[in-house]
C-alpha cells in the first residue's frame, strides 16, 4: 500500500520526478563516461600496444610508462645489439611523439621493415606503404574521424604531409611516418623512445628478458604482459585525482537536486504527513515514506543513467571514433551504488524533518 | 459501562514566542465506553485543542489525561502514535484525504498504517464501504468526489481498523444540510453497530441533537454535561 502511495505522489507531480532522475541520471552518466572514456582510451592504447606484436620493450631507465612522454633517447644502434640476442626474432626501433592536432594522437616513427617484421605488417585499406620522409600513415578509426583519404594532404607536427595509405586500427599508433623523419624533426637524429623486441618462442620470453637484462643494465626492460598490467588509471599521474574529482561533482549535482526536491516535496506535503500522523503513521513510518520514494525515483535515475550512458557512447563513437568509452557492468554497479548513496544522504535530513513535524501543526497547514 | 476517557484537571498551555496561552483551563471529563457524546461551545474555546489531546496528537502540559486505561502525560510521543494506531480515528471538518489516492487507497493506507494487512481486513473494509454506500466510489480520487462522499471516505477511514474512539472535530462544517444529516446518520450507526465510541465536536447545537450527550465548553472549561 505504501508503494502505492509512493508511486501515486510522483506521478502526481511529473515535473518534480522528472527533475529529480534526470539529476541522478546526469549523475550516472558523468561517472559512468568519466570512467568508461579513461578506462577506454588505457584500454585501447593497451590494445594497441599489444597489437605491435612484441613480448619485450627496452625503454630508457628512467622514462615513464606512458610512452610519448619520454623523448628519444635510445640510441637506434642498439637494435643491432639487440637482435643478436639468442631468442630474439627481430627488433623495431620506435620513436614516439604525440601530435595535438585535432585531438592527442600518438604518433610512431618507424622503420618499415622493422616494424613490419615485429608486427607481420600492416593490412592496407588505401594507399600504400611509407615511401618517403614527408608521407604518412593513418589507421582507419584516425581517417574516419578526420575524414581523411590516401593521397591528400595533412597537417601534422606543423608540417604537411602526404597521406600514402590507410591501414588497419590496431598496431601500436594511429599515425605513422618514417622513423628518420620524425627523429629530424624532434631534432633527435639516430634516437628511438622504445624497442619492441619480438622473440622466437614467446614460451621463452622470460630467458630473453634476462639475457637483455644483463645486456642492457642501464635500462628498463618490460614483459609485454607486465606492461599492459600497469595500463590502468591508478598508474595514470592525476588520472584517478581526475576521476575523483569528477565524481564528487556528479555526486554533488545528485545530491543537492534531491536535497532540494524532497526538501520542497516535504514542505509541499506538510498537511499529508499530518495526516498520516493523524492516522498513527509514526516518524519511522514517515522516514520510510520519504526514503522509498527517494529510492524509487533514484532507481528509475541509475536506469535511465545506464540507458543514456549507452546512448551517449554510440554517438560519441560516431561522431568522435577517436575516443572510446568502456562500460562495465562492475562501473554501472559502483555508479549506481554511489548515485544511491548520494540520494539516500540527500533525503536523510528532509526524511528526518518530515517525521519531527508537529502533526496539529501539519495538519493545519495551507 | 465501563470508562474509556477520564480527564482530570487537564491543562494545556500554548507558547508562542514569549507569550503563553491557555487553551484548557482545568478540563475534568469522563465517557463511557460505547458513548456518542458532543462536545459543544463557540470558536476558540479549546474544543479541538481537548480532541487532539485525547488523540494523543498533543501531550497535556499538566492534570491527567486516561485513554482506555493509559495516561497519556506519562507516555512517549511514540507511545501516543501506538495509542492512535491502534485504538483512535480522527475525522476532520476539511476531510483531510490524501489527494493522490482513490478513495480506495485511502482507506487501505489506514489498514495498513495500523498493521492490518491480510485477507480480514479487506473484509473488513468492505463492509464499511458497503455499510457508509461507498462502493461505486472507490476508485475515485477525492477531487471527483462531493464533499459528502469525500467525509463518508474519511469516516471509512477512521472506522475500518475498528478504533474503540472515534473523535470527529467539526465533521458536518463543510457540508450541506442534507449530508450532514447523513453523515450523522453514519456516525449513529456504526455507534449503535460497532459500539465505537464518538466524540463530536461542533458548535452547531442542531448537530449535538443526534447524540447521547452534549458537554459544553467555553473559555477552555467544561460548563456542564
Amino acid at each position: 500500500m505504501v508503494n502505492r502511495l509512493i508511486v501515486a505522489n510522483l506521478v502526481a507531480r511529473p515535473m518534480r520526478t522528472m527533475l529529480s532522475v534526470t539529476a541522478v541520471a546526469v549523475e550516472m552518466v558523468l561517472i559512468i563516461l568519466v570512467v568508461g572514456l579513461t578506462h577506454g582510451i588505457l584500454q585501447e592504447t593497451a590494445r594497441r600496444t599489444a597489437g605491435v606484436g612484441a613480448q619485450i620493450m627496452v625503454l630508457p631507465q628512467t622514462t615513464s610508462f606512458v610512452m610519448g612522454m619520454s623523448g628519444t633517447p635510445l640510441p637506434t644502434q642498439l637494435a643491432d645489439r639487440i637482435a643478436e640476442v639468442s631468442g630474439v626474432q627481430a627488433v623495431a626501433p620506435v620513436a614516439t611523439q604525440v601530435s595535438s592536432n585535432g585531438g592527442v594522437t600518438m604518433i610512431y616513427g618507424i622503420d618499415p621493415k622493422r616494424f613490419d617484421a615485429v608486427s607481420g605488417g600492416f593490412r592496407f585499406l588505401q594507399g600504400r606503404g611509407l615511401q618517403a620522409p614527408d608521407e604518412v600513415l593513418v589507421d582507419d578509426i584516425h581517417a574516419r574521424a578526420h575524414k581523411l583519404r590516401a593521397g591528400q594532404t595533412v597537417e601534422l607536427l606543423n608540417h604537411t604531409f602526404r597521406l600514402a595509405g590507410i591501414v588497419e586500427h590496431g598496431k601500436g599508433a594511429r599515425i605513422f611516418m618514417k622513423i628518420d623523419a620524425l627523429q629530424d624533426l624532434l631534432g633527435a637524429p639516430g634516437k628511438a623512445s622504445v624497442f619492441f623486441v619480438k622473440v622466437v618462442n614467446p614460451q621463452q620470453t622470460a630467458q630473453v628478458l634476462e639475457e637483455l637484462r644483463r645486456l642492457l643494465p642501464n635500462y628498463q626492460l618490460r614483459d609485454m604482459a607486465e606492461y599492459l598490467s600497469l595500463m590502468t588509471a591508478s598508474n595514470v599521474p592525476g588520472l584517478n585525482n581526475f576521476i575523483t574529482v569528477m565524481i564528487a561533482l556528479a555526486v554533488s549535482i545528485g545530491l543537492l537536486v534531491i536535497f532540494i526536491t524532497m526538501y520542497s516535496t516535504i514542505v509541499e506535503r506538510t498537511r499529508e504527513i499530518g495526516i498520516l500522523k493523524s492516522m498513527g503513521a509514526s516518524n519511522r513510518y514517515i522516514v520510510s515514506v520519504v526514503l522509498r520514494e527517494t529510492a524509487l525515483l533514484t532507481a528509475v535515475g541509475i536506469g535511465a543513467g545506464i540507458g543514456l550512458s549507452f546512448l551517449l557512447r554510440r554517438l560519441t563513437g560516431v561522431v568522435f571514433p577517436t575516443l572510446p568509452i568502456l562500460i562495465t557492468p562492475g562501473w554501472m554497479l559502483r555508479a549506481g551504488l554511489i548515485a544511491l548513496a548520494a540520494s539516500f544522504i540527500g533525503s536523510v535530513y528532509p526524511a528526518f524533518r518530515a517525521s519531527k513535524l508537529d502533526a496539529i501543526e501539519a495538519i493545519a497547514y495551507e | 459501562m465501563t470508562e474509556i476517557i477520564r480527564i482530570e484537571r487537564l491543562h494545556k498551555i500554548f507558547r508562542i514566542g514569549k507569550v503563553e496561552v491557555p487553551a484548557l483551563r482545568g478540563v475534568n471529563l469522563r465517557v463511557e465506553d460505547g458513548e456518542f457524546v458532543s462536545l459543544v461551545g463557540p470558536s476558540g474555546c479549546g474544543k479541538s485543542t481537548l480532541l487532539h489531546v485525547i488523540g494523543g496528537l498533543t501531550a497535556p502540559t499538566s492534570g491527567r489525561v486516561i485513554v482506555d486505561g493509559m495516561d497519556l502525560g506519562q507516555m512517549s510521543d511514540g507511545l501516543r502514535t501506538q495509542l492512535r494506531k491502534k485504538k483512535i480515528g480522527f475525522v476532520f471538518q476539511r476531510f483531510n484525504l490524501l489527494p493522490t489516492l482513490t478513495a480506495w487507497g485511502n482507506i487501505a493506507l489506514a489498514c495498513h498504517i495500523a498493521g492490518n494487512r491480510n485477507g480480514n481486513s479487506r473484509a473488513e473494509m468492505q463492509a464499511v464501504i458497503k455499510m457508509l454506500g461507498l462502493e461505486a466510489r472507490m476508485g475515485h480520487r477525492p477531487y471527483e468526489l462531493s464533499g459528502g462522499e469525500q467525509q463518508r471516505v474519511a469516516i471509512a477511514r477512521a472506522v475500518v481498523n475498528r478504533p474503540k474512539i472515534i473523535l470527529a472535530d467539526e465533521p458536518t462544517g463543510n457540508l450541506d444540510t442534507e449530508n450532514s444529516e447523513l453523515v450523522l446518520n453514519m456516525l449513529c450507526e456504526l455507534n449503535h453497530k460497532f459500539g465505537q465510541t464518538i466524540l463530536l465536536i461542533t458548535h452547531n447545537p442542531e448537530v449535538s441533537t443526534f447524540t447521547d450527550r452534549i458537554v459544553n465548553m467555553r473559555d477552555g472549561h467544561i460548563l456542564e454535561s
